[in-house]
């Protein structure tokens, strides 16, 4: 079976590159596919825009998304993947620069699976990237398709 | 108005004239020759006033007042003694025993009636709802004929067929209005219109002057004295009930206080003269007027009476043996509740000597006995009034008084709510733009740390062949300092967060806590020797999560600034010293200067170099900040090389007595 693809969602360009070389560096084989805010994330899971033609039957295994995004934001996003039936159970990893306790409540409540924050350090950022692959690529069991 | 008088008297003769005086006053009297008959009467139903004498065939009157006091339904009845037995002493005991008034033998029947009233019109808080007029005319058949006109027209009428006795009825009765003939023998209508005028409790009763002239002067000379309207005798019934009517409309907004008292009420005289002649010819003289007279026989009477019984107006005879009137003037007029009531000094002695030294007493006024009666019952007058009017003159004041006091408290709360209100809405404000800060600071301040840590970070290891010891040392600092400005936003923002946390106060085992932060630190750092002290059994008060971070500070720190030492004494404990008692953490390691004690607590001071001991210089503000908003105190001792120790207390309660050591 073809590896799924991890979805990040990411405006900043540093962070970006940084996400993508951190979970490289914990050796993650997975594609990461990289949207830039909150309505191109619906584009690529709902098959719109830029992503008219995908093959919906194919979902990311995992959805790392930032807070603050563009045009739509990582809350706004989330809200609207847990009212849609498609991706009401997709599993979603809120990853930010904030530990404010209500950004943390919000996700939680919106229904984030987890939630974790960017260390500045490097190395404890590949720490983290390592052990999220291991827990939601490796680990964690997906719910089965279409309930 | 009406009320039932019962009468006890033995004497068939007062027990008549009582009876025929309150009939005519308009009261339903009850006369009991017996105690055992006024029991009787009492169990039937309540009577609203009781006229008791003292010597009872069956028994003592005084004791009758004790029953009377003593009963759940009759002990706020009003009751009037009246006795022979009127001497000083009789009266306190009287008065003391709870008579409301005492009067004696021989008394005023006009006087009783009115005290009556009085005491009737001060427990009745409504008087009756019907309108009153009082007609004052001296011809029998016009009384009649405005009684004919008014009573169809729904008003109860009153007549006098004088000034004098108008103006009493007046002060009895207080009508609705006052309809007045011009024409009168003794004080003609302008003048009772006057004196009505100058009366408190009776100036705002309406007044209409009556006159049979027609010439033009008449309406001047009413409005002159004052009256409200003037009604021709020769005119209809319909204009004088329109006059009527429309004076009294106008005067349904300036209805007088009720419970002024009249200058036309009845009032009590204190004589006090030592001799016995002298005094009863006084007190005929005066009761004749319509005052009441307590005589007293020496000037340790008078103050005992005046100990329980108020008058209006006090007759002091300058020569006496004993106290002697000067200095029985002197104590009265020291006295607080009686230094008011007028003071006229009697002499026998007709030179300016005696009149100076009564004045010098305080009196306030001075009249020789071998002046005639009439002299010094107008001097009496004069007091009474002057007295009257400087009652009204103060009460005027106060109430003035008492209304800008109002109105200045009330502005002042007023004021106080509205800053308050802005100062809230301010808080709030300044607590949102705090909020906004802090959150845009959590998210974007840290991001191009992480940028330029983690390209460093890539560039050591992508380019490490390129790089030569110094650039990657260079790159090493770099990262270095982005990691610590990481720190520095995140201590700074757990700073602010701790001033706005909801604190959750509860009682916990203090040592339990800080035996197991204690514990944590001393695992992360294996290799050390660590000797710990904590005393066992201390409680406090606080909110659990924010206790926690005052005791991973301090006791962090007492590692830190030990960790030179080959060996740490860390001690946890209560100071029991003189003051109050505080929580410690004291440490032998390199202490600090206490010259800089004043800035441990500020926000990034630092009193140790960077290199020797590293941190953010934020944990002491935090510190700080947590026992501050749990209402304690922070404070440290230390010498350079000595260790310190850090004293805290958490409010009062908590760091008080029993109450820490469960």
């Amino acid at each position: 079976m073809k590896n799924k693809v991890i979805l990040l969602v990411e405006d900043n360009p540093d962070d970006e590159a940084l996400t993508v070389r951190a979970l490289k560096k914990s050796k993650i084989i997975n594609e990461v596919v990289v949207v830039h805010d909150g309505v191109q994330a619906l584009d690529y899971l709902f098959g719109d825009g830029a992503y008219l033609n995908r093959d919906l039957t194919q979902m990311p295994q995992v959805v790392l998304l930032d807070l603050k995004l563009p045009r739509l934001d990582g809350l706004g996003l989330l809200r609207r993947l847990r009212s849609d039936t498609r991706t009401k159970l997709l599993p979603v990893v809120i990853l930010t620069s904030s530990n404010e306790e209500q950004d943390r409540i919000n996700s939680y409540d919106l229904g984030a699976n987890s939630y974790v924050r960017k260390p500045v350090d490097f190395e404890q950022f590949v720490e983290a990237a390592t052990q999220l692959g291991l827990y939601w690529l490796v680990l964690n069991e997906p719910p089965p398709r279409r309930i | 108005m009406s009320g039932t008088v019962l009468i006890i008297d033995d004497s068939l003769t007062v027990r008549m004239d009582l009876t025929e005086a309150f009939e005519a006053g308009g009261f339903h009297p009850i006369p009991c020759s017996t105690l055992a008959e006024a029991r009787q009467v009492l169990t039937h139903g309540p009577v609203d006033l009781v006229i008791l004498d003292v010597l009872l065939p069956d028994g003592d009157g005084l004791e009758f007042l004790r029953e009377i006091r003593e009963c759940a339904s009759s002990q706020a009845v009003a009751v009037i003694m009246l006795s022979t037995e009127a001497d000083v002493k009789d009266r306190i005991r009287g008065l003391q025993r709870g008579a409301d008034e005492y009067v004696g033998k021989p008394y005023e029947v006009g006087y009783l009636v009115a005290r009556a009233r009085e005491f009737l019109r001060s427990r009745r808080s409504s008087p009756a709802g019907s309108t009153t007029v009082l007609v004052i005319d001296d011809s029998a058949t016009l009384r009649d004929e405005l009684t004919r006109t008014l009573e169809p027209a729904g008003y109860i009428v009153l007549t006098a067929a004088s000034g004098e006795q108008g103006l009493q009825v007046a002060a009895d009765r207080r009508p609705d209005a006052i309809m007045v003939d011009g024409m009168l023998p003794g004080i003609d209508g302008a003048t009772v219109i006057r004196r009505v005028r100058l009366d408190a409790a009776l100036r705002g009763i309406p007044c209409l002057l009556l006159t049979a002239a027609e010439d033009a002067g008449s309406e001047l000379q009413a409005l002159d004295s004052g009256a409200d309207a003037y009604v021709r005798k020769e005119e209809g019934a319909a204009v004088i009930l329109a006059k009527l009517a429309a004076v009294l409309r106008a005067a349904v907004s300036s209805k007088p206080a009720e419970n002024t008292a009249s200058l036309l009420g009845p009032k009590k005289i204190l004589a006090v003269d030592d001799s016995p002649t002298y005094l009863q010819e006084l007190a005929d003289a005066l009761r004749g007027e319509g005052y009441d007279v307590i005589p007293a026989h020496s000037g340790e009477e008078a103050l005992e009476l005046l100990a329980v019984q108020s008058v209006d107006c006090i007759l002091l005879d300058l020569l006496m043996p004993g106290l002697g009137g000067q200095e029985t003037c002197r104590r009265i007029k020291a006295t607080q509740i009686v230094r008011d009531v007028p003071l006229v000094m009697l002499t026998a002695m007709e030179d300016r000597e005696a009149m100076i030294q009564g004045l010098a007493a305080g009196a306030d006024d001075y009249i020789s006995k071998s002046s005639e009666f009439e002299v010094l019952k107008a001097r009496v007058r004069v007091q009474i009034r002057r007295k009257q009017f400087e009652d009204e003159n103060r009460r005027v004041r106060e109430e003035l008084l008492l209304k800008q006091i109002e109105a200045t408290e009330a502005r002042a709360a007023r004021e106080l709510a509205e800053t308050r209100a802005a100062l809230v809405v301010e808080l709030e404000r300044k607590n949102k733009e705090l909020e906004a800060f802090s959150y845009s600071v959590s998210h974007d301040l840290r991001a191009p740390l992480r940028s330029i840590d983690g390209f460093s970070h890539a560039l050591l290891e992508d380019s490490a062949d390129r790089l030569d010891e110094a650039g990657k040392t260079h790159l090493n600092r770099i990262r270095a300092a982005a990691q610590r400005m990481g720190s520095l936003i995140d201590d700074l923002l757990n700073l602010s967060r701790l001033s706005r946390a909801e604190m959750h106060m509860q009682s916990l085992d203090i040592s339990a806590l800080a035996c197991s932060i204690a514990g944590d630190l001393q695992k992360a750092q294996p290799e050390r020797q660590i000797e710990l002290r904590i005393e066992a059994g201390l409680w406090a008060t606080a909110d659990p999560g924010l206790l926690r971070v005052v005791l991973e500070n301090l006791l962090n720190n007492a590692l830190k600034f030990t960790s030179k030492r080959d060996s740490a004494h860390i001690e946890f404990g209560m100071a029991r010293g003189n003051g109050t008692p505080a929580y410690f953490v004291r440490d032998d390691g390199a202490g600090f200067d206490p010259l800089y004690a004043d800035r441990l607590f500020g926000a990034f001071q630092r009193l140790h170099a960077m290199g020797d001991f590293p941190g953010t210089g934020i944990g002491l503000a935090t510190v700080q900040r947590v026992v501050h908003r749990h209402g304690g105190r922070i404070w440290a001792e230390s010498a350079v090389n000595h260790g310190a120790t850090f004293y805290f207390t958490l409010s009062e309660a908590a760091s008080q007595g029993e109450s820490c050591e469960k």
